[in-house]
């Protein structure tokens, strides 16, 4: 079985981050805190509670090697925690937004981090040595709608954006003084802060949850619309795919090697996508447990009940037992999974992650396992 | 953007509607020797090219819904129409349910439960996300 472990921690979870050492857990549980829970002899305990934001938050990200914990909220506000003895301080971050912060990430290097806002902005933040603060930088420009997801390419400069408007885009988030050039490719005009190097315009419905794979060559991103895109040799001719896929849409994803992408969403129960030797990527099987809705059985989902009275106003019968539900009773979630976190060091392939969702559970997951998924 | 499409759609317009009156010659002689899926391949078709057109919308959809109000076995249809087609067949669906009219809300319903059996919720939010190739 995939699933390692399976904590109930609140009513529900808006997004969760992991310590470094994986010991502790950071997660909102839908209110204006973050509660942070170390494991203690196999029982978690609550350890510190956040409490600065007057919103929900959206968005939390531990880095690893700084230990420190970035929030992003619904006030508009970003804070970054620094750990100083056994107390968690805060540092405002003036984010110069005038609409819900939705997403927030650390850059590889731990020396930026990305906001994604409802203010069709992002927000680029950097440390200043001089004046011991964080400075917001906006790219205001390009977004039609909401920032949903943000997700940082390994050379800690391109950063892909997904929205609401449908379209994933790729931009340079380049600071002098923060970054260093790289000499060696990118022509000058790529290394300006705002540059948008590539606009995707695969989708006709809501983005989500964009990642880049480990090398960087490949994006993947979700539409509100059952569909996954995977956009190898992202560049100036990228090569899209589109995968339709049978169930409900998808929020978030993962990349557990170059070639295999685990998704989550509004099924519940984690898909689990691979790019085959010609490189066409497709749909594999479910991570969790499935089990079918039989016929003759009682319509246990709402979901059935719902098709029954719909089809079974149609004079021509009732047959709505073989409607195939993947919202099982005993799933793992039995809510939408709104965040998936890999588990192990940044940077490194992991085979074990983690998953959060609107039911209040953290689920941990591990491919070890799973024989046909590793062979891929 | 939608402007400079309408104004070259005008001219395609015609092409469009001389090219579903084929379709429909062809579709009626499918009918009659009895293959009605045939029938239902031809019309789906090509009906996402270059219509924002409603009178394109309107013939593109008599055509489909003859061929629809033709289909006896649906199970044997469903099972030899290629998936690609399952998306816009779902979009034809729902305009048929909107009509309102009695034997073809009854014709359609019958397709969508096995259409959803076999393609999923999410051919279902793929015809409710699309606002662009709508039918």
């Amino acid at each position: 079985m995939a699933v390692i472990a399976v904590h109930q921690f609140a009513q529900c979870i808006t997004c969760h981050a992991w310590s470094p050492d994986q010991s502790m857990v950071a997660f909102c549980p839908n209110n204006n805190e973050v509660h942070i829970y170390r494991l203690v002899e196999d029982k978690w305990e609550k350890v510190h509670v956040l409490e600065k934001h007057d919103q929900v938050i959206s968005g939390i990200d531990w880095s690893a090697r700084s230990n420190r914990i970035v929030t992003a909220s619904h006030d508009r506000n970003s804070y970054v925690w620094n750990l100083e003895g056994s107390e968690w301080v805060p540092t405002l971050v003036i984010l110069r937004l005038n609409r819900a912060a939705l997403c927030v990430q650390w850059s590889p290097k731990e020396n930026k981090f990305a906001v994604g806002s409802g203010a069709k902005t992002v927000c680029i933040c950097y440390y200043e040595q001089e004046n011991n603060w964080w400075v917001s930088k906006l790219i205001r420009k390009r977004h039609d709608s909401s920032v949903t997801s943000v997700s940082w390419h390994p050379n800690n400069i391109l950063l892909a954006t997904t929205s609401t408007d449908g379209k994933c885009r790729v931009f340079s988030t380049f600071i002098k003084g923060v970054d260093a050039k790289d000499s060696k490719k990118g022509t000058s005009s790529d290394l300006k802060f705002g540059e948008l190097i590539v606009q995707l315009d695969l989708s006709s419905s809501w983005t989500f949850g964009v990642k880049w794979s480990p090398s960087g060559n490949t994006l993947a991103y979700v539409g509100h619309n059952s569909m996954i895109y995977f956009v190898d040799d992202v560049g100036p001719s990228p090569l899209a795919q589109n995968v339709v896929f049978r169930d409900l849409p998808l929020r978030d994803v993962l990349f557990v090697s170059e070639k295999t992408v685990i998704g989550v969403g509004f099924d519940c129960n984690p898909m689990v996508f691979a790019a085959d030797e010609r490189g066409v990527w497709g749909f594999i099987r479910y991570l969790g447990e499935r089990k079918t809705v039989s016929s003759g059985s009682t319509y246990g989902s709402q979901f059935s009940e719902a098709f029954g009275k719909f089809y079974g106003q149609s004079k021509h019968g009732v047959s709505n037992d073989a409607v195939e539900t993947s919202k099982t009773r005993g799933a793992v979630h039995d809510n939408c999974i709104n965040s998936i976190i890999p588990l192990g060091q940044h940077g490194i392939l992991t085979r074990r992650f983690s998953t959060s969702g609107l039911d209040g559970r953290i689920v941990l997951w591990d491919l070890e396992n799973e024989q046909d998924l590793l062979e891929l | 953007m939608a402007g400079a499409e309408g104004f070259v759609e005008s001219d395609n317009a015609e092409a469009i509607i001389t090219r579903i009156e084929h379709k429909t010659r062809k579709i009626e002689s499918l009918l009659k020797q009895f293959k009605p899926v045939e029938a239902l391949k031809t019309a789906l078709e090509g009906t996402y090219a270059m219509t924002s057109d409603e009178r394109c919308k309107s013939a593109h959809w008599i055509v489909v819904h003859r061929a629809i109000m033709a289909i006896k076995d649906v199970d044997g249809m469903l099972s030899s129409l290629d998936p690609e087609y399952y998306d816009i067949l779902m979009k034809y669906l729902y305009r048929g349910l909107a009509t309102g009219d009695r034997p073809t809300c009854d014709q359609c319903l019958r397709i969508h439960e096995k259409l959803t059996e076999r393609a999923g919720h999410g051919c279902i939010l793929r015809f409710l996300t699309d606002t662009v190739n709508t039918v």
